[in-house]
């Protein structure tokens, strides 16, 4: 269960004294919201501008515009000697699929990949943020960045932002301290554990794991384990579809993407072509543009000579 | 929204009796869709039964035969539906005892099914209803009807999840709207098409349907109407 | 009132073609079921990428002078105009940069890249997860009908004529069973080196 964020009203008492008095002796009592005093420090990163006047449009029953949301299967298991992470390709928006074929691996360094599940959005966004900060990490430290350092940058942004960022992710890569795999949840929890299952295909997926995974599985034997628990959710979850894609980061060598691993979803032919004859759209007006290359030279002035 | 009990202030406290609302209705997906020809008429659906993200079967046929070549589907929340065409079977069977089995009509039919559905005015059944078979010169008909019994004849129809995926390609490929003829300039003449044609575009409505919608898949369940009596074919669609 | 971004209405639709891209929109801007204007255009350009807007009427301008900000201090700085991937991206972030009090708008981007000549189309939610399809993308009160319509009618590989008459047709068939979509439809089919606008007739209802 997400717990439901609860609007606070801070109790702020305020002794008003060069105010006209009124009969009673009482000090004032007035609710004051903290954050009105902080709405002057201009912050950095995202702007909350219009956010409080859309909290109250939805407090009004208003319905909100939703987000392309990922109902997804994502996976990631542990092997000898390295990781797989894997994911499904299928966007959705309330029932509606947005993308059949939308990448849920991120990279936030050569050697960690990412797997997303939540708001899409965020999912890419929070991924390009903390890929970049690591990089900036790296190149500061002249070291390769860990995977402890990824999940503690994700779960500390994640934190902060108390669940509103829905971001749900499994990260997992190589770096000089072995192969690591861990999940984080949007409030910013974290697990750890040989393999890990998330988003609306969790279950389906999850079932696979508990039933197939075996310790010291080799490369080929977890690759397959995590594409089975990816076809699992794509076939029994409904917001999880299309193909499989499968990241491989292995100790002491390049991560591979193997992006479209599994694609076991492709329409058949539509029974008739539905070309039309020219001349079928009836039109009213056509204008023709052409995009033309202008360039701009300088004409060199002659020096004026006096005479 | 929030029934927030007690707060981390004692002041704030609010004491709201926590409200627990049974609710009657659920959706189970899937898609419907009629067509009329000239001497037949074709009703199919999905056969994917559903709730909320998950699958409940894959091959649940909604299409039903009621005997006197005629079809019926109510899609929507799938016990209201199984209610509503049961309802209707027992209405027919007093029909055909009291007037010697007589055939029902389309027409009829529909007149009756506005009744049971109305009869259900301030708590409705929650499906959107289709039959098909032939009316009285032998030429393919379609009724749709409403939650509440609104109804009307039509030349084709798509009901449920993907319906409005599905009807705007209706319009464009049976009733031929916004195309022209490229040689008059005139709006293109409305023809009847033939079964074969029909069953294409049925098809390609339905594997376009499951591409975009999440709640259509497995099976395609087509039946058939004409006046040799009721055919039925399936076809497999995607599962993912 | 209803859901910000359909109180005005209005659809718009982009494919991909052979050497050729298409884009399109509606005239129709209202107040909830009120018909208020026929000539509300959503697609803007900036030199060779179009952008369709479509949403919350005054985000729609809001984000169209926005963007002809942004690209006119990219054009200044680069010394040239800016390529469609580029600025779908360019899009993304701003969209993203109000996360938690966003713009009410579905945003189409299309083009030709000048540099490599390839096709390109994507869309947009409304926080900025970019949608890569290899094509077509649609957006408005007409999803629904539009992503029927485009699922039947779309084939890979058509020319700017031909690809012209289905995108033409998917989208009057979409828009006639919006309520809130129509009164009027403007079509650009865009080639590497020439743009072709119509206005389509349309139902006036």
């Amino acid at each position: 269960m997400v717990a439901q964020p609860v609007q606070k009203v801070f109790p702020l008492t305020l002794k008003i004294t060069n105010l006209p008095s009124s009969n009673s002796s009482r000090p004032w009592r007035i609710p004051v919201r903290i954050d009105c005093y902080l709405s002057h420090i201009k912050m950095a990163g995202l702007s909350f501008d219009n956010f409080q006047r859309n909290q109250y449009i939805a407090s009004k029953g208003v319905a909100m515009p939703k987000a392309t949301s990922t109902g997804t299967t994502i996976v990631g298991c542990k092997f000898n000697g390295g990781v797989v992470i894997a994911a499904d390709t299928r966007a959705t928006a309330g029932p509606i699929v947005a993308d059949k074929n939308c990448e849920k691996l991120h990279k936030l360094s050569p050697k960690i990949w990412c797997a997303g599940a939540g708001t899409a959005a965020d999912t890419e966004m929070v991924t390009q943020l903390i890929g970049s900060n690591l990089e900036l990490h790296s190149l500061y430290t002249n070291r390769e960045p860990r995977v402890i350092a990824s999940l503690t940058l994700l779960k500390q942004h994640l934190f902060k932002y108390q669940g509103h960022i829905g971001a749900y992710l499994i990260v997992a890569g190589v770096d000089p301290t072995g192969a690591h795999l861990f999940s984080i949840h949007a409030h910013g929890s974290t697990d750890v554990g040989p393999y890990q299952t998330l988003g609306s295909g969790s279950l389906a997926a999850m079932s696979v794991m508990e039933t197939q995974w075996k310790e010291n599985m080799t490369k080929e034997e977890c690759i397959k384990l995590c594409a089975d628990a990816i076809e699992a959710g794509i076939w029994n979850d409904l917001g999880s579809g299309s193909n499989v894609d499968v990241c491989v980061m292995e100790v002491g060598k390049d991560a591979q993407l193997l992006r479209n691993y599994i694609t076991p979803n492709i329409r058949e032919q539509k029974a008739k072509s539905y070309k039309f004859k020219k001349g079928t759209t009836a039109i009213l007006r056509e204008s023709i543009y052409n995009l033309v290359d202008v360039e701009e030279t300088e004409i060199p002035v002659p020096m004026e000579v006096d005479a | 929204m929030s029934n927030t009990i007690a707060s981390e202030y004692g002041h704030t406290d609010t004491s709201v009796p926590i409200e627990h609302r049974f609710n009657p209705y659920s959706d189970n997906g899937g898609t419907i869709l009629g067509i009329a020809g000239e001497d037949f008429a074709v009703l199919a659906g999905d056969t994917r039964h559903t709730s909320g993200y998950s699958i409940n079967s894959r091959f649940q046929p909604k299409i039903m035969d009621l005997g006197d070549d005629l079809v019926m589907s109510a899609n929507g929340f799938s016990a209201d539906g199984d209610a509503l065409i049961r309802s209707f079977q027992q209405q027919l069977t007093w029909y055909h005892f009291n007037n010697q089995n007589k055939k029902l009509r389309p027409s009829s039919a529909a007149r009756l099914i506005q009744h049971l559905l109305y009869g259900h005015r301030f708590f409705p059944y929650y499906v959107h209803t289709i039959i098909a078979g032939l009316d009285e010169e032998g030429k393919g008909a379609i009724y749709s009807f409403d939650p509440v019994g609104s109804y009307e004849r039509e030349q084709c129809r798509a009901g449920g999840a993907a319906a409005s995926l599905i009807m705007p390609f209706l319009d464009n490929q049976v009733n031929f709207k916004n195309q022209y003829d490229p040689a008059t300039g005139q709006a293109r003449l409305k023809t009847y098409l033939k079964l074969d044609e029909v069953l294409n575009l049925v098809r390609d409505a339905f594997t376009s349907a499951t591409e975009r919608h999440i709640e259509v898949g497995d099976c395609l369940q087509i039946k058939i109407i004409t006046k040799e009596g009721v055919r039925e074919e399936f076809y497999p669609l995607k599962r993912d | 009132m209803s859901d910000p971004s359909s109180i005005n209405g209005g659809a718009a639709v982009a494919m991909v073609g052979k050497d050729c891209v298409a884009i399109a929109c509606d005239l129709r801007l209202g107040n909830q079921s009120l018909g208020v204007a026929n000539n509300f255009e959503k697609i803007f350009n900036y030199d060779h990428t179009f952008l369709a807007l479509t949403g919350l009427a005054s985000d729609v301008t809001t984000l169209s002078e926005v963007f002809r900000l942004k690209t006119n201090l990219y054009k200044m700085r680069e010394e040239r105009s800016i390529e469609p991937e580029t600025f779908a991206n360019l899009v993304s972030s701003t969209l993203y940069q109000k996360r938690f009090g966003p713009y009410f708008i579905g945003p189409l981007v299309a083009g030709i890249n000048s540099l490599t000549g390839k096709p390109f189309v994507c869309g947009f939610d409304l926080i900025g997860c970019i949608d890569y399809a290899k094509d077509f993308v649609v957006s408005g009160t007409a999803t629904d009908q539009l992503y029927g319509m485009c699922e039947s009618l779309y084939e890979p590989g058509l020319g700017p004529d031909d690809l012209f008459e289905t995108i033409s047709q998917a989208f009057l068939s979409a828009v006639d069973r919006d309520a809130l979509s129509g009164w009027g439809a403007v079509v650009y089919v865009i080639t590497k080196d020439k743009v072709t606008k119509r206005l389509l007739k349309t139902r006036q209802d």
